[in-house]
């Protein structure tokens, strides 16, 4: 018999998780979504799943939402397997594109999912109203969701994840799609929740997103995870690099000093260099020792962008590709 | 409100607010109370022709009904991705469709009354005879109905609303000839052709076993065991169907 979810067990445990799609008209190719995957997301954080389009992100989601069976594998949600429909009362999901009922109001879908989240009639008036507060949608509440915006839309939807109290919310792509306004009010939202202490699971190829939000985070690729840890830990993992403006000499003359670069770009009659930290002080006297000054010298500021485009490159995706096709 | 509940009436809201729901039930009432046509062409049996034209549209009508909203029940909702929001919810696949399967029975149970409250004040209008057969009659219409619509949901767990509509429609001619094939295999001199048409016959649900419209009509009565047993049979059929639909449904991916 299913034991009852508890809140105290780990948010999300998975292990193992593969998945692979039958594709064509025969079902004769195999769409490799997943391979291996283990994700462990502790209570109260903010965990990022980060990688380029068809890198496994939704897949993911989709698995611990038990809208697509994995393949191999395992997964848990609180201690309970994911296909528990009872887990999934401690949990408010935002699909991608997410697409309520058109032929209702806001306030007609949210009331719809209170119901489903199992609130009772006496709370469900007053935590309807609550939410659609939250993502200011009070004043179109009475609207059909099919006038909505597309902004509008991933707010309604917002408030019926968020309606049933989640102790965890997972999103995917939450902020694909919106305005600059709406993006910040999507992300101060789920700052909120997780100060009201909701773990959120989240997945983005929008990396300021990731990079504002996350406490942890996991670079998929082809359907593996190629990092994971806290953002901190990972960008200080990073080799670090001085940044220098040459002048006085060309682009060919600064590669030709016999010091290693990581880049060289020709700017404007100045050449921005990009050079290991240390190394840099021998590339400085050779461009001295060459006629040319350096007039500016700083450390570069390592950001999630060159992490994510190093693992990338490091799994041999210079591109964002599809999961792997077999025929 | 339970998760059941509130799962039922909104797929009962979802119909009233389909546009083809509102314009098939009011055609509905339209070809109801132009009836009075059809008096003209009769004199000495006209209660016959009232109640055989009146539930004859009502059957019509509501058959084309339970096509269109059961074939496209689960597929739309798979192809819009709205289902994403709902099965995300701490409710079972299950449990799902049996509330789509109840909510699309509960629209049709409501459309049903409506017609049959025309129905019965066009015969009082005309003096003619309201029976009890003539309930008895859309009560195994909507039996039929139920039958229909499970296959819809049947059809719609795998294909999309186009094919499950075809489907559905072949279903329901082939349900109504499913008698003929029994017949047939009486007749029929060759074995291979008897044991064809007997396992066909056994492999579709005979709706006509459903169908009293001309017990009403003759205002032949109906005994108890008569209906009980086909209202059984019907349920029994629904029960076939849903029981694959759930088969199918619970394992399939949604992407």
């Amino acid at each position: 018999m299913t034991q009852p979810a508890s809140p105290d067990a780990p948010p999300i445990q998975a292990q193992g998780l593969s998945k692979t799609y039958k594709v064509g008209f025969w079902f004769n190719r195999t769409v490799r979504a997943l391979q291996g995957l283990d994700l462990e997301v502790g209570a109260g954080q903010i965990y990022g799943l980060l990688g380029p389009n068809g890198a496994g992100k939704s897949t993911t989601i989709k698995i611990l939402m038990n809208l697509v069976r994995p393949t191999h594998g395992s997964a848990h949600l609180f201690g309970q397997p994911v296909t528990s429909a009872a887990t999934r009362r401690l949990v408010g999901f935002l699909p991608e594109n997410p697409s309520p009922y058109e032929y209702l109001t806001g306030r007609e879908f949210v009331t719809l999912a209170g119901h489903l989240s199992g609130l009772t009639r006496h709370e469900l008036d007053q935590r309807v109203t609550e939410v659609l507060g939250a993502v200011e949608l009070g004043s179109a509440e009475k609207l059909q969701i099919r006038r909505y915006s597309k902004g509008m839309v991933q707010r309604v939807a917002l408030a019926q994840a968020l309606v049933g109290k989640p102790k965890m919310l997972i999103l995917d792509e939450p902020t694909s799609g919106l305005d600059p306004v709406g993006r910040r009010q999507m992300r101060d939202l789920i700052l909120a929740e997780r100060d009201r202490g909701t773990t959120v699971l989240f997945c983005s190829h929008i990396i300021p997103d990731v990079e504002a939000l996350c406490d942890r985070l996991a670079v998929l690729v082809g359907g593996r995870r190629v990092r994971e840890g806290s953002v901190q830990e990972l960008l200080s993992a990073q080799v670090p690099t001085m940044e220098m403006v040459v002048e006085g000499l060309k682009v060919d003359q600064v590669k030709g000093l016999g010091v290693a670069l990581e880049s060289a770009l020709a700017l404007d009659g100045r050449v921005l260099v990009q050079v290991a930290d240390a190394d840099s002080q021998r590339l400085l006297g050779s461009v001295l020792t060459a006629g040319g000054r350096v007039n500016r010298m700083q450390p570069a500021r390592f950001s999630l962008e060159q992490l994510f485009m190093d693992a990338l490159k490091e799994s041999g995706r210079a591109t964002s590709v599809g999961g792997e096709i077999n025929t | 409100m339970s998760a059941f509940g509130a799962m039922v009436w909104n797929g009962f809201r979802e119909a009233r607010r389909n546009r083809v729901t509102v314009v098939v039930g009011a055609f509905a009432a339209v070809v109801m109370l132009s009836s009075t046509l059809v008096t003209e062409v009769t004199v000495a049996t006209f209660d016959r022709v009232l109640t055989d034209f009146g539930l004859g549209m009502m059957s019509l009508i509501l058959v084309f009904l339970t096509i269109f909203l059961s074939s496209g029940l689960l597929s739309r909702e798979i192809e819009r991705r709205t289902i994403f929001l709902i099965v995300s919810k701490p409710v079972s696949r299950t449990q799902f469709l049996l509330a789509r399967l109840a909510g699309n029975m509960l629209t049709l149970a409501l459309l049903m009354v409506a017609m049959m409250l025309i129905f019965d004040s066009q015969l009082l209008l005309f003096g003619a005879k309201i029976t009890s057969t003539q309930y008895v009659a859309a009560a195994g219409l909507w039996f039929e109905l139920l039958v229909l619509s499970s296959a819809g949901i049947l059809f719609s767990s795998f294909a999309g609303p186009m094919v499950s509509a075809v489907c559905t429609t072949g279903l329901y001619f082939a349900g109504h000839l499913a008698g003929d094939l029994l017949d047939i295999a009486r007749r029929a001199e060759s074995e291979t052709v008897q044991e064809l048409t007997q396992a066909l016959y056994y492999l579709l649900p005979n709706l006509e076993r459903l169908n009293f419209r001309s017990h009403a009509a003759y205002d032949l009565p109906v005994d108890v065991t008569t209906f009980a047993s086909s209202a059984g049979y019907a349920v029994a059929w629904a029960m076939v169907f849903t029981a694959i639909s759930l088969f199918i449904f619970e394992r399939r991916d949604f992407r």
